[in-house]
């Protein structure tokens, strides 16, 4: 070889941007975006001088700790969706969690059975309907948008997506399988175009008048309100927010979680408690809300008044759990329907 | 040649070796496929497998017939006729290559979708008020995945056939205006119809293991089908089977390449034969040339790349700038250096299984080469089982002595990108080489040469032309890889695409714009560069 020393110092180099563990350092895999989940960390770092290092991936980050087994630099993992977080629980890469105060801030059905995961907030998937073109009260269930009645109205993003994987089980969980695919099957044929884009093009499309209702996360809406592009702040101008199944009887909106646990192979096992201790107490329950408008996992935690104004609502009290497990029969009624 | 016959081992084994690190990866998810895909293929079969056979076939004949219409009539505009900007138009055709297909799709949705400012426009001009007053094509649909894909994807064939084009002896076209023939269809399309070929092929990959413009479009392709299988129903075992039936596929696909390149052997020209003068356009037909030319690029590059540069400059307030600088220079570090390793690998396994070896050391070479063929995020979880594997047997062996782990390192990364986009530089050096003549090879031997310093002192230096053209390729590539890279980096290690990402997987496509914008640009140097080379050796 005639450049042994390039070579070594390139090795050296490579090898050297190997985290490095210690006690002041927490290593983060998250599937959501850093932008998003920055303003927790450094308000974490900033409260107990702990580092934080983050890999941000929306796909394969379970199979990336499991590869890495327990050489893995991994500490915290960060998720949304109880999808997710049901298969880090189903490969057993979480490690139990001991803390009395992330058991007392977060309620049994947002949390696994054995404490391997806690959800750290709430997210509902809402109906939004165009504000000039349906009437309010008109759609008041889930269920209404399988009604013939609007054909050719209806806006949603691909069945696929774990977001409507998730609330398809929900529907699964309230009806059983027949009518939850019947349910599905009405959704389709009232499509008012091929479901794609995300649920922000969804708000986007209604504005524009290519549909009158569509489905979406609630804080899409806050997203929108509040976005730097006045345009934007329009397409939000022109909803109403439903949130479905409110009435006497009704089961309540359908919730999904972020959550996190803690790596079953970190070695930095009470730094990554300390974290997701912090996410669990008001002042990060708060930040949830101001900055992404989601709901606090943690009870105790008062809604903002942003939230608040978007109306109180009643949530489907499924433990969550139960969604995950269903959610491989939801995809199969998706393949069948064509969502 | 006791001498030869042992340094020939050493080489071969070497060779091996590395071909069998770098299918590793594909071994690995060979084992994943193995395992109990649960009855998923009856209900897959039952109910959407047909559809993603039949969207990734119908996509992948769409885009093979546009590229194809796009990449032919271009090369042979540019390679037989010589008009006013021809030189100009030469590199200009290019320029695609160097956007990633996803951001050019998000460019597009953005500006053509029923929300945005083109119907927006027509809907003002027309005083329409509802989709249901007026006809516009839908951009996220089949057609309009074609239409992505295809404007970004014709270099590929642009290029090998513009070479294969001006390789053509003149005799050839002499003969036939004596017979009235047609040059172009009984001459230059036969003739370079392995080229036309290869970059076909090249194109078929690129299509079947996109993952980016399908999802964002919503297509239902057998890529978009191996992650509803996984994330949907938590079962990665049928997943790896959907990906191995895949990659099957398309490597059927790279054999048909491969196989036309060797037959390029056949039409080499001599030192003493000419090759075909331009012809002279002026007036009319120069211009229907140069617009026929510009009409690709435009679609390609221009439109794309000025709508992202729109968004930039409507949101220049809300940019970091110095964030996205401090990125810059990781993908510059990260492309630079994927290149160069993958250079170096690709003209050793190259060299050695082409110039030395027997069928099986050839077999070898090319196995190294079919990560190409795989999903990115797919072959990254066959690198992660690996690396996985390497570090558990360095704890095994090697703890008395002090460990060190590959896992979160850059390693991983560059090794994942070695695995992906070896294929592109291994051809490179393998056509360069097909152009040497073994009379110049056996030559050295019978000088007294043995075989490393003839690869050293003959070999590269007569393909380094190719070298760099590979370089080249894989460097952009590397720069636009996603998938991979968001799995595999390291902490906190941000490139152009993965920063891009982050915002555009939200829609949020002023933020997107900048990094992304910077990928097409940084890519386009090299690519810059590389036409000038070529065009000064031909």
């Amino acid at each position: 070889m005639r450049y042994p020393k390039l070579l070594c110092f390139l090795t050296a180099f490579l090898v050297s941007t190997a985290s490095v563990v210690s006690a002041t350092e927490l290593n983060i895999y998250s599937h959501r975006q850093p932008f998003l989940i920055n303003p927790f960390l450094e308000a974490f770092t900033e409260k107990t001088g702990i580092k934080t290092n983050v890999v941000y991936s929306t796909k394969g980050l379970a199979q990336r700790l499991k590869a890495e087994g327990e050489n893995s630099p991994a500490d915290v993992i960060l998720t949304v969706d109880i999808g997710r977080l049901y298969i880090y629980q189903d490969m057993q890469l979480l490690a139990p969690i001991v803390s009395d105060k992330m058991k007392a801030n977060i309620p049994a059905h947002l949390r696994s059975a054995d404490n391997t995961w806690f959800g750290l907030s709430k997210r509902s998937r809402i109906i939004v309907t165009a504000k000039d073109r349906v009437e309010v009260g008109a759609i008041k269930d889930i269920e209404d948008l399988a009604d013939p009645r609007w054909a050719g109205k209806i806006c949603v993003r691909p069945g696929s997506h774990v977001y409507n994987r998730a609330l398809l089980a929900s529907i699964i969980a309230a009806h059983g399988l027949e009518k939850a695919e019947a349910w599905a099957t009405g959704l389709v044929a009232n499509l008012a175009r091929r479901p794609q884009g995300n649920d922000r093009a969804q708000v986007k499309a209604i504005y524009e008048g290519q549909c009158d209702i569509a489905i979406i996360n609630n804080y899409y809406f806050g997203k929108l309100k509040y976005a730097e592009d006045t345009n934007q702040q329009k397409w939000a101008q022109a909803l109403n927010l439903v949130f479905p199944n409110q009435g006497a009887d009704g089961r309540g909106a359908h919730v999904n979680i972020s959550g996190g646990g803690v790596a079953l192979h970190s070695k930095n096992k009470a730094a990554a408690v300390q974290l997701l201790e912090f996410l669990t107490d008001a002042e990060a329950q708060t930040l949830y809300s101001e900055i992404n408008f989601e709901y606090p996992a943690n009870p105790k935690v008062p809604h903002t008044a942003e939230l608040q104004s978007w109306g109180r609502f009643v949530e489907d009290q499924l433990p969550i759990l139960r969604i995950a497990e269903l959610s491989r029969d939801a995809q199969k009624i998706i393949d069948r329907v064509g969502w | 040649m006791q001498a030869a016959r042992r340094s020939f081992d050493i080489w071969s084994a070497s060779v091996f070796t590395i071909a069998l690190i770098l299918f590793a990866p594909v071994i690995s998810l060979i084992a994943l496929s193995f395992g109990d895909s649960d009855g998923l293929w009856a209900h897959l079969f039952d109910t959407v497998l047909a559809r993603y056979i039949l969207t990734t076939l119908a996509l992948m004949v769409g885009v093979s017939v546009v590229t194809l219409v796009f990449g032919v009539t271009t090369a042979w505009i540019v390679a037989a006729f010589k008009f006013r900007f021809s030189r100009v138009l030469d590199m200009i055709i290019l320029l695609p290559i160097a956007c990633p297909a996803y951001l050019v799709a998000y460019a597009y949705t953005d500006f053509f979708e029923y929300a945005g400012p083109v119907q927006g426009m027509l809907r003002n001009l027309f005083g329409w008020q509802s989709p249901r007053d007026y006809y516009f094509p839908e951009i996220r649909s089949l057609g309009g995945a074609v239409f992505v894909l295809s404007s970004v994807l014709y270099p590929y064939v642009y290029l090998l056939a513009r070479t294969a084009f001006r390789q053509i002896p003149a005799s050839f076209y002499e003969v036939s205006s004596i017979y009235d023939r047609n040059a172009f269809w009984t001459i230059s399309l036969p003739l370079a119809r392995p080229a036309i070929v290869a970059g076909l092929a090249l194109v078929g990959m690129e299509v079947v293991s996109d993952f980016g413009t399908v999802e964002f479009f919503s297509l239902q392709t057998l890529t978009l089908g191996i992650f509803n299988v996984w994330i949907g129903m938590n079962n990665i075992t049928a997943a790896a089977q959907i990906a191995i039936f895949t990659f099957i596929f398309i490597i059927f696909l790279l054999f048909t390449e491969l196989y036309s390149r060797s037959q390029k052997r056949f039409n080499d020209t001599s030192s003493r034969q000419r090759n075909q003068q331009s012809k002279l356009l002026t007036g009319a037909p120069a211009l229907v040339c140069i617009c026929l030319c510009l009409v690709p690029v435009l679609f390609g590059f221009f439109i794309p790349t000025g709508i992202l540069l729109w968004n930039v400059l409507q949101s220049i307030d809300v940019l970091v700038f110095a964030d996205v600088f401090e990125v810059f220079q990781n993908t510059l570090l990260v492309s630079c250096l994927g290149a160069g390793i993958i250079m170096l690998i690709s003209v050793l396994v190259a060299c050695t299984s082409q110039m030395q070896g027997g069928k099986i050391l050839r077999l070898a070479g090319n196995l190294s080469a079919t990560g190409y063929a795989f999903p990115g995020t797919m072959l990254a979880i066959g690198v992660l089982v690996c690396v996985g594997l390497f570090d558990r047997l360095m704890v095994a062996v090697m703890s008395p002595f002090g460990v060190f782990h590959l896992s979160g390192t850059l390693v991983v990364l560059l090794f994942a990108y070695l695995v992906r986009f070896q294929a592109v530089g291994y051809g490179a050096v393998v056509s360069g080489l097909t152009k040497i003549s073994p009379n110049v090879i056996l030559c050295s031997r019978t000088l007294g040469m043995n075989a490393q310093n003839t690869m050293r002192r003959v070999t590269v230096p007569l393909i380094r032309n190719s070298i760099i053209a590979g370089g080249v390729l894989a460097f952009v590539d590397i720069m636009k890889e996603l998938p991979m890279t968001l799995l595999l980096r390291p902490f906190d290690f941000e490139t152009l695409a993965t920063y891009s990402y982050q915002y555009a997987h939200d829609e949020l496509m002023e933020q997107a714009s900048l990094p992304a914008l910077l990928i097409v640009l940084v890519g386009l140097i090299p690519v810059i560069f590389l036409n000038r080379m070529l065009r000064n050796t031909s």
